[in-house]
């Protein structure tokens, strides 16, 4: 990975590579950003993981807030007060988030606050592929679209001038595409982040009793009307392409139209394309002289008809007379999984009638018969992680028995065979109140399996519930002390801050007991036969229960034991292997494999954590000395 | 180098490096003044599963991914990685292919046994002659650790002469992108992969 200290060079026109998300970043320090606050979520997480490598110099403060709700909080917060502020989250974050967004809009903000929300369609990383534009319209708020890395930063700059004109929080909407893309950034001058903010009373604008509330709407709408006019003038707004005939425009915005250029280009269209980088309020009086200008007009957008919807309201006043195609009344894209070059030129082509220069059938034919058999490699659990070990511990206590009400992180891994711990998994905290409505119907044990990150983000208030509602749940917190499939960044039980400096360890026993839970045990998930006892225990008892799993996330302990240089001896098949094959079947390891019908490690993988020994009926798995 | 369009997949395991030789490849196009794109995938995508990365050079380059087909090299990093990206192949891609097995645990749990290396080399003829297969462990064991594959493939790519990016400039990218310690690892990870597929083109 870069060092980050790039982000940090005054100098001006230097180009560099940057992530979307890194680019970000440096627009936030070009903005003079002095407050930027998270929750982490692939694919938004390197923004603000980028500002926390370097917050103490660039002199900027950023934490990882508990959720995003309070992340949003904390930063309105801080623009309340006029300092310039960030909050980056997923999608789904803004869900949480949602209900401080939906009247900080009326309030509103002093500082310029932008909120980035990464979409993530094809769901590469998250449970759906919600299209958070939709956002700007339920909120009333602006919104802007970058379509790769150099956008990203410059809309970050631009986001933050429209937010300190119109007083509003203004959203920065990417998607996986473009935060996830590395492309040239050229930088422009840094600024001085200014940290020092004042509060200024002002009950009628801040305090949101309905008296305050209802003039407070007018005054959003009024705003967004100013918002248009900057939407008309924008130069993220433009006709980037013109055409010969005129008769044919593409409409487009964010990753799609990276594919709409390209598709075009591959059909040899000869198309005028408008782009569309400010998509909320959209430039009504752009919008409706380029409809005028064209017979018909494509709108290439992912996900849902976000645009297509408010430009067909925009035709029926303005050219009546123009075609509009899209995803609405006949389905020339999809409204589902991400859009690529291939797929836009596929619509293009039905629209147009245009041939494919490239038979994509004939490819998808072949490549159809040579990966037919392939093995699947989906995602699974790491070597040495102790999640495996928890599953194996609750496996072994309840056998096929129990229904598993799992959550967001890397222990969704466990629905893999021959693990299969999972049966619900909704939304973040979700696993602990689900548990209660099943327990409550069913006469089956259930387990809700939630993370350690997780359950400071949305677990607590599901726990409280369980107790004042006394529900018969065991609340199994897989503790590996990381917020680890987002990229291992600290949380309150790890005692290390955003800024990187320690801080009180918010121990998740002590929550459990503070909440009323009557039996809280913390085990170590390697210690099987304790572990057992614990957990029988637990599924004894007529309420609720709270079992912490408490071990390192394998691949934190790995990198810290071989940069204080120990050597990690991977476990050996000894000749007591009888290829009984109860390693493999239990466990699902991958450095367990097998390879001409014996059992065999891959000592690059095997991160000696001894599990596998406790599994083996013939003690033939040992130390290399 | 100019160059409208160069497209490279890179096709391996959630942690054999794709993301950093990819990084290297746009870091170095960079320094030429190359319009540049990378995509990765992060999280849900990384653990041990299949992943994609692409790096595509070029004026007119917008997207960051690569059209079925339209690979101008395919740098497999295992050899049933290498199959599964094979969409992105045709008769003008050249394949760079490990010959390291990574065991996908679904083998072992559905009792099924790797794919023959023979059939493997069959799949991709089927796409393209043009095939180069690399033993990255053993020159990477060589080079001072297993961990340096990525860059004993990046050599061997650079050694095909098809990647419009100067020599230098790779080096000069994986000694900025590397940890200071491993630099020298590296590097010579990077000249035996390149020395490789340069004695394989003498003798052929």
């Amino acid at each position: 990975m870069p060092n980050l200290r790039v982000l940090l060079e005054d100098k001006p026109e230097k180009r560099v590579l940057l992530l979307g998300n890194e680019a970000i970043a440096r627009g936030a320090l070009e903005a003079g950003i002095g407050v930027v606050t998270t929750y982490p979520g692939t694919p938004a997480s390197e923004i603000a993981d980028s500002i926390s490598e370097i917050a103490a110099d660039a002199g900027l403060y950023m934490e990882y807030s508990i959720n995003e709700i309070v992340a949003v909080e904390v930063a309105a917060g801080a623009a309340s007060c006029g300092v310039r502020a960030l909050t980056a989250m997923k999608h789904v974050g803004l869900n949480v988030a949602s209900d401080m967004l939906m009247t900080l809009a009326y309030a509103g903000v002093r500082g310029g606050y932008v909120i980035v929300t990464a979409d993530d369609p094809e769901c590469y990383s998250s449970q759906n592929e919600q299209d958070n534009r939709f956002y700007a319209l339920l909120s009333n708020l602006p919104c802007l679209e970058p379509s790769n890395p150099q956008e990203a930063k410059d809309m970050t700059i631009t986001a933050i001038e429209i937010s300190e004109k119109l007083e509003l929080p203004v959203l920065l909407r990417t998607t996986t595409r473009v935060s996830h893309t590395r492309g040239p950034v050229t930088y422009g001058r840094l600024a001085t982040p200014n940290l020092k903010g004042k509060f200024v009373k002002d009950v009628k604008r801040l305090v949101m009793v309905p008296a305050n509330s209802r003039p407070k709407h007018e005054v959003l709408l009024r705003a967004m009307e100013r918002a248009k006019e900057i939407s008309e003038t924008s130069p993220h707004n433009k006709v980037v392409r013109t055409s010969k005939s005129k008769e044919l425009g593409i409409v487009s915005s964010s990753s799609a139209y990276n594919y709409a250029v390209e598709a075009a280009d591959l059909l040899g269209l000869d198309a005028s394309i408008l782009k569309l980088g400010m998509t909320h309020p959209l430039p009504e009086k752009m919008i409706g002289e380029y409809l005028k200008k064209h017979q018909k007009v494509i709108i290439v957008e992912e996900l849902e008809p976000y645009l297509e919807m408010q430009i067909k309201a925009i035709a029926k006043d303005k050219a009546p007379d123009v075609d509009i195609y899209g995803k609405m009344s006949k389905r020339y894209f999809p409204k589902e999984g991400e859009l690529s070059t291939r797929v836009v030129a596929k619509g293009l082509a039905d629209i147009t009638g245009k041939g494919l220069p490239i038979d994509f059938s004939e490819i998808k034919e072949k490549y159809d018969e040579v990966s037919k058999n392939l093995p699947a490699r989906p995602p699974i659990l790491c070597a040495g992680c102790p999640h495996r070990a928890s599953f194996y511990d609750m496996r072994k206590v309840v056998g096929e028995k129990t229904i598993f009400a799992t959550d967001i992180g890397c222990y969704a891994l466990g629905i893999a065979p021959p693990l299969n711990v999972g049966d619900i998994m909704i939304c973040m905290g979700a696993s602990i109140g689900t548990a209660q409505g099943i327990s409550r119907v069913t006469d089956e044990n259930t387990i809700a399996i939630i993370g350690d990150s997780t359950f400071f983000h949305a677990g607590i208030p599901g726990l409280i519930n369980a107790v004042y509602n006394n529900h018969k749940v065991v609340v199994a917190v897989l503790d590996n002390l990381t917020t680890a499939m987002t990229g291992h960044q600290p949380h309150p039980g790890t005692g290390v801050t955003g800024m990187q400096s320690a801080s009180e360890k918010v121990l998740i026993e002590k929550i459990a007991d503070g909440c009323g839970v009557k039996y809280v045990r913390v085990v170590d998930p390697f210690k099987v036969s304790e572990t057992e006892t614990a957990l029988k225990e637990a599924l004894q008892n007529q309420g609720p229960s709270v079992l912490v799993f408490r071990a390192p996330c394998a691949l934190v302990a790995v990198r810290e034991k071989r940069s204080k240089g120990i050597r990690i001896e991977a476990y050996k098949i000894t000749d007591k292997c009888t290829n009984c094959m109860a390693c493999i079947r239990l466990l699902g390891c991958p450095a367990l494999t097998v390879e001409e019908g014996k059992v065999n490690i891959d000592e690059a993988l095997c991160t000696a954590c001894g599990l596998c020994i406790s599994v083996c009926p013939f003690k033939a798995i040992g130390g290399s000395t | 180098m100019k160059t409208d369009e160069f497209n490279i997949v890179l096709s391996g395991v959630g942690g054999q490096g794709t993301l950093l030789v990819a990084e290297v490849l746009g870091t170095a196009a960079i320094k030429e003044g190359l319009n540049v794109r990378v995509s990765e995938i992060h999280g849900m995508a990384q653990r041990g599963g299949a992943v994609v990365s692409t790096v595509r050079i070029g004026e007119k380059v917008q997207a960051p991914t690569v059209l079925e087909g339209q690979a101008d090299v395919l740098v497999g990093f295992e050899p049933i990685e290498t199959v599964r990206s094979l969409r992105f192949a045709s008769e003008k891609t050249a394949v760079l292919m490990s010959d390291e097995r990574i065991f996908p645990s679904e083998l072992a749990a559905k009792k099924m046994t790797y794919p023959d290396m023979k059939d493997i080399v069959e799949k991709i003829h089927r796409f393209t002659g043009k095939i180069i297969i690399v033993e990255t462990e053993k020159l990477a064991r060589e080079a001072g650790s297993t961990l340096t594959q990525n860059i004993v493939l990046l050599g061997a790519l650079a050694a095909t002469e098809k990647v419009p990016i100067k020599n230098e400039s790779l080096i000069e990218a994986i000694q900025e992108l590397v940890p200071a310690k491993h630099v020298g690892m590296n590097v010579k990870a990077f000249k035996l992969g390149y020395e490789y597929v340069k004695k394989m083109k003498v003798q052929a």
